[in-house]
């Protein structure tokens, strides 16, 4: 079996911009909690805006956002923060690099600008299954990027009309989501010694020396165990 | 105005990681090997954020927040959705402080 050669298509664009459309509504309502949120937190519409443009990352905009108002200062521990969120994309970009690389440069650093979890591994599905144009995985991009950008706006809107967001428990909505993604990250035991090492770094910091370095350390740390316990 | 300030100076440097990670096993095949054992790392670092997020309500130990955090894992237990989970857990702790605050 021979696969189609590479290309990227306006057709392409949008077949994965259609295909894609099943990951629309859960982006939007993610978007919407970190509008939310982020009005919560103090920043502007205009700052929300331009972190979902720019980070265009659900988790890694939650975790700056702990970071941010537990020290607004610490511009470093931002930063290492999205990275340790952020690395799983490029396992993502590695493993779609053998595709994406038959394309122009700037069409392929372009797309990557979009790619997220859901349009990734819809791309990926259409690989395996013989799918050679390239345009599919900006289109999927596309159809994660827009609901999230408009449910950003939306949330934020939304939340500024609220009159005591504590009273609502607004301000808990971001450990709360926190811990469902960390649940929704646990693969089984192998995740349990990262899970363990994080606690033990971040439990004594978060009761005795509270900053925004405590996720950033809590991430190293489960790091560093899930490379120490690997092939155990 | 100086919280402004870093505000974009580190929402630059935000931005540049972000892309930085989708560009960066994209631009480094073929000179760098993903060994098992850096994915392994790479893999593990999302739930440690997680846990720094979640460490200082815990530490705090005021009763509506743990309630909170015990409705999120049941509730994420029983619908697999995140978004259901940590509205029910806000719920429980808008709840928890309004009986605090009346008793």
């Amino acid at each position: 079996m021979s696969a189609e050669p590479v290309r990227f298509t306006r057709e392409g664009v949008w077949r994965g911009f259609v295909l894609a459309q099943p990951l629309a509504p859960g982006v939007a309502v993610y978007g919407l909690v970190f509008g939310a949120l982020a009005g919560e937190r103090g920043l502007s519409w205009l700052q929300s805006l331009l972190m979902s443009v720019f980070v265009y990352s659900g988790s890694a905009q939650l975790a700056a956002l702990q970071v941010w108002s537990a020290q607004s200062s610490a511009v470093l521990a931002l930063v290492l923060t999205v990275v340790a969120i952020n690395a799983r994309y490029v396992l993502y970009s590695a493993a779609i690099q053998p595709w994406l690389s038959q394309v122009s440069r700037p069409q392929a650093l372009g797309t990557l600008f979009l790619l997220g979890d859901g349009s990734w591994a819809l791309a990926m599905r259409e690989y395996a299954a013989g799918y050679r144009d390239a345009g599919f995985i900006l289109g999927s991009g596309l159809a994660g990027f827009i609901p999230w950008i408009g449910g950003t706006l939306v949330g934020y809107l939304l939340a500024s009309e609220m009159p005591d967001p504590r009273a609502w428990g607004l301000d808990f909505m971001l450990p709360a989501f926190a811990a469902a993604i960390g649940i929704s990250l646990w693969r089984g035991r192998a995740d349990l010694a990262p899970l363990a090492c994080a606690v033990a770094v971040a439990l004594p910091l978060a009761l005795w020396s509270p900053s925004g370095w405590t996720v950033v350390l809590a991430g190293l740390a489960a790091g560093l165990a899930g490379a120490l316990r690997h092939g155990r | 105005m100086d919280a402004d300030h870093s505000f974009y100076l580190a929402l630059l440097g935000m931005a540049v990681a972000s892309y930085a990670c989708r560009v960066g096993g994209f631009l480094l095949m073929g000179w760098v090997t993903i060994t098992p054992r850096l994915e392994a790392a790479l893999r593990a670092m999302p739930i440690g954020v997680m846990v720094g997020i979640v460490a200082p309500y815990v530490a705090a130990g005021r009763p509506p927040e743990i309630a909170g955090l015990m409705t999120v894992a049941v509730v994420m237990k029983l619908t697999r959705s995140d978004i259901v989970a940590a509205v029910a857990g806000a719920a429980v702790v808008a709840i928890g402080r309004r009986l605090l605050a009346a008793g």
